[in-house]
């Protein structure tokens, strides 16, 4: 494992200027802002900035997992684990190009994406110390482990292509061609796996078990992540400024919601929200999942990518 | 020099999708200028998309499909024979006077970018006047690790303030500042 001492010297002298500790009993939401190189953490009950952690290296990739969340910083290319009141746990330093994250709290794996290095790579999720790669295709970039937490997938965006390996063995298990650059992809709740194609403004459904293709879905431009709540998937729609909601059960269109500009990471919340960054705006959208009302847009830190499960949720 | 070029063509054949790939992290430039006229005129001189002879650094403009979305337009920058831009409009909106642009082709050598798009809107000041906004949104020039100086962040994030800045500036000395 590569420790940068002075990395955490920095963080730990960045984290006395924390004012305020998230509280606990309401979903919250760890969103990443690359441009500020800092963190906010948002309550998503009282829809307001609860707290601001200084986080630097251009950080775009997050998961909240295991009672933690999981940073990495795109420029310097660390990977942190933070505990929920912004203390600064574990920090390593990689390679390559790391850039998506995923988390398997139950087998204590930390999964990160090589965006030049066409891998994952297999971290341990208490320390960061690397396990093992996966090999994939180029640019690997989204990644998500199957709500039953048998598989993980991972969007190679040049390859245009997604792999799934099985999470346990980390065999890779299939892999089967989607639209073009899959950048964000996420299993629905049902287990079908969703795939946004940045390059063919699509979605691609495969089957879990074996990436059988079951329906490709047009979206509006650019389409960046997806998020599922209330029986329906969100795909942000980054060039469009707009949401894409779509009915799991039939697959068709439900209505075109207008963000702000250049939406990116979405993610659910527990009471069935959908939760939207957007990049450009320095807002966070929040959307009731049923009425598909926006309940709030709230500030948030400068250039807000959110890329990854960000949203903490009370149980 | 010679090196550099030699650099850039390994990174091609190293990288089948080029034109696609890009950094790790893309950046954001926002330009807003004050002018003394209504908006409505501002964006009779700027709201056309094949007319860019607003903007000192276009020679020329020549382009198919007006203002419908997906049009395009091809840049010459300079003079006769001066360097090319080509872009493709992809929102138009007349009434809150803004229009939504990407990049298709450019030499990183002209414009140091990629997955380059743009937004280009005329808001009314209050007071009377305009706010002319351009922001911009791509990646640095160079899709892989460890960036010569030319085609890094800062290089990508200077060009495009510096483009953006001279079409504002030439918009005050054309219509005026406010209150001035």
């Amino acid at each position: 494992m590569r420790w940068s001492s002075g990395s955490v010297r920095r963080a730990a002298r960045a984290l006395a200027l924390v004012a305020l500790a998230a509280p606990a009993g309401a979903d919250m939401a760890y969103v990443t802002c690359q441009s500020g190189d800092a963190l906010s953490v948002i309550d998503l009950v009282a829809l307001t900035e609860v707290a601001r952690w200084p986080l630097p290296g251009k950080p775009a990739g997050v998961a909240v997992a295991g009672g933690a969340v999981y940073t990495v910083a795109a420029d310097t290319k660390t990977v942190r684990r933070h505990a929920p009141s912004g203390a600064l746990l574990a920090e390593t330093v990689l390679d390559g190009g790391p850039i998506g994250i995923a988390v398997d709290a139950a087998r204590g794996r930390v999964f990160v994406s090589d965006w030049y290095e066409a891998r994952v790579r297999v971290l341990d999720a208490a320390t960061l110390a690397p396990l093992t790669d996966l090999a994939t295709g180029a640019a690997p970039a989204g990644l998500d482990l199957s709500p039953d937490g048998r598989l993980l997938a991972a969007a190679e965006r040049d390859a245009d292509r997604v792999s799934v390996f099985d999470a346990t063995t980390l065999a890779p298990l299939w892999r089967a061609p989607v639209g073009t650059r899959p950048f964000g992809l996420r299993f629905a709740p049902d287990g079908r796996l969703f795939v946004a194609n940045v390059g063919s403004d699509d979605m691609t459904v495969l089957g879990a078990e074996t990436g059988a293709p079951l329906a490709t879905i047009r979206v509006g431009a650019r389409p960046y992540g997806v998020g599922f709540a209330a029986g329906r998937a969100f795909v942000t729609n980054q060039y469009a400024e707009t949401v894409s909601v779509i009915a799991l059960d039939t697959l068709s269109p439900v209505a075109t919601l207008d963000v702000g500009e250049y939406p990116e990471g979405v993610d659910s919340t527990g009471e069935g929200h959908i939760a939207v960054a957007n990049w450009f705006s320095n807002t966070l959208s929040v959307i009731d999942g049923q009425t598909l009302e926006t309940l709030a847009a709230i500030e948030t830190c400068d250039g807000p990518r959110a890329f990854g499960a960000f949203i903490a949720r009370d149980q | 020099m010679k090196r550099r070029t030699l650099m850039l063509a390994g990174a091609v054949m190293l990288l089948p999708g080029l034109a696609l790939a890009h950094g790790p992290t893309r950046q954001k430039v926002t330009v807003t200028t004050e002018v003394a006229a209504e908006p409505a005129d501002v964006w009779a001189a700027i709201g056309d998309f094949q007319d860019m002879s607003w903007h000192p650094a276009v020679h020329a403009s020549t382009g198919e499909n007006g203002n419908a979305i997906d049009a395009t337009r091809r840049l010459v920058l300079g003079g006769e024979g001066g360097p090319t831009i080509d872009e493709e409009l992809y929102k138009y909106d007349a009434d809150k006077m803004t229009y939504s642009y990407r990049i298709t082709e450019v030499d990183v050598a002209v414009l140091p970018v990629t997955n380059y798009s743009a937004h280009l809107t005329v808001k009314p000041r209050d007071g009377g006047g305009s706010i002319v906004e351009w922001r911009g949104a791509f990646y640095r020039g160079y899709p892989n690790n460890d960036p010569p100086a030319e085609l890094n962040d800062e290089a990508a994030i200077a060009a495009v303030t510096g483009v953006y800045q001279a079409g504002m500036d030439a918009l005050v000395e054309r219509f005026g500042a406010p209150g001035s």
